[in-house]
């Protein structure tokens, strides 16, 4: 299984899509956070300004419990992060909106979904 | 940050993810025939240069924040990326361009990202007014302590009013360039606003048959590495 927290929805499906149909969509944190009492995907996608508590809040109440603090997380956001190192959150990796692929999403969950 | 540089933010934020959705949706269609892959390439493409005038726009916001670090640059490894990004524009515009390379291989001061946006603005422009199957140039020269940029387009001539504005050493703002169409001016409005931030002189000679932009960058003192 494979989390895709992202509030637009067509973006979402976009992720989806390349992610493969085992991932399941959620249009905010909060259900997202719900989820992880019921299932415990092997890789998220997460966007960051999302409706609601923003994926850094996520990612802070992810970390706060030893099983979903080691799920992998790869963001998924048009903000610029630079070279920011993100791998306390468990944060494996940073797509730009801008100029991710869906071979860039392909990549991820071949390297830690599969 | 101030309220109106914080709404403009917003505001880019805001334009820019739609445009990233539609490149998004480009590039999820599978199975496409040769007419179609071309239509969804020019739809990444032309979502892909919005994307970046967005992007841009928000970064002249942030210009005051002084985020942009001058570093040495590479010119010739600059212009072959844009060159790059942008021939297949050249190609289904029917516009030809020419790169010549005449400076040593010497290090400037600058801002990669800037840099690379000046260059990339100035070729669109050119790509944009000259007329069918001309050539325009690009030219990387050394003039003493400066490397020389020029974007040379044959099309019509540059109106006076932006001629000023560029050799006074940048676009004021905006605006609607009657005698060359279909503009609002702002890729020189970008550029001529990195530009200056960069201290690097922007300017354009006028032709008779069109118009060259250029910029000039402080040569670095860093060596250059072999390679570059």
């Amino acid at each position: 299984m494979i989390f895709v927290i992202e509030d637009d929805p067509i973006m979402a499906r976009c992720i989806k899509n390349a992610a493969g149909a085992d991932a399941r969509i959620f249009s905010n944190a909060i259900e997202a956070m719900q989820a992880l009492d019921e299932e415990m995907p092997k890789l998220i996608f997460l966007d960051i300004l999302l409706t609601g508590p923003d994926g850094f809040t996520f990612l802070n109440e992810m970390i706060s419990y030893p099983d979903t603090a080691k799920i992998p997380v790869v963001i998924v956001s048009s903000l610029d992060f630079g070279s920011k190192d993100l791998s306390v959150y468990g944060v494996v990796g940073i797509l730009n909106k801008d100029t991710m692929t869906p071979d860039d999403i392909k990549d991820y969950v071949r390297k830690y979904a599969e | 940050m101030d309220v109106e540089v914080d709404g403009i933010l917003v505001a880019a934020h805001e334009l820019k993810a739609p445009l990233a959705v539609l490149r998004q949706l480009a590039l999820s269609f599978d199975g496409m025939d040769d007419k179609n892959e071309r239509i969804r390439h020019e739809m990444v493409n032309v979502s892909e240069r919005a994307i970046k005038q967005v992007n841009d726009l928000a970064k002249v916001k942030r210009l005051d924040d002084r985020l942009f670090e001058m570093e040495p640059v590479a010119v010739r490894a600059v212009c072959d990326d844009v060159t790059r990004e942008l021939a297949h524009l050249f190609g289904i515009s029917r516009r030809n361009l020419k790169i010549k390379y005449s400076n040593r291989s010497r290090l400037v001061v600058a801002n990669r990202e800037l840099l690379h946006s000046v260059i990339y603005n100035f070729l669109l422009n050119a790509m944009h007014y000259s007329d069918a199957e001309t050539i325009s140039t690009l030219t990387v020269k050394d003039k003493n302590n400066f490397v020389r940029i020029d974007i040379r387009d044959f099309g019509p001539a540059l109106p006076n009013n932006i001629w000023r504005e560029m050799r006074d050493g940048f676009v004021k703002q905006p605006t609607s360039i009657a005698m060359r169409p279909g503009s609002s001016g702002l890729g020189l409005y970008i550029a001529s606003k990195f530009s200056y931030y960069m201290n690097a002189k922007v300017g354009a000679v006028r032709h008779r048959d069109g118009t060259s932009f250029y910029v000039e960058l402080p040569v670095s003192r860093q060596a250059v590495l072999p390679g570059v």
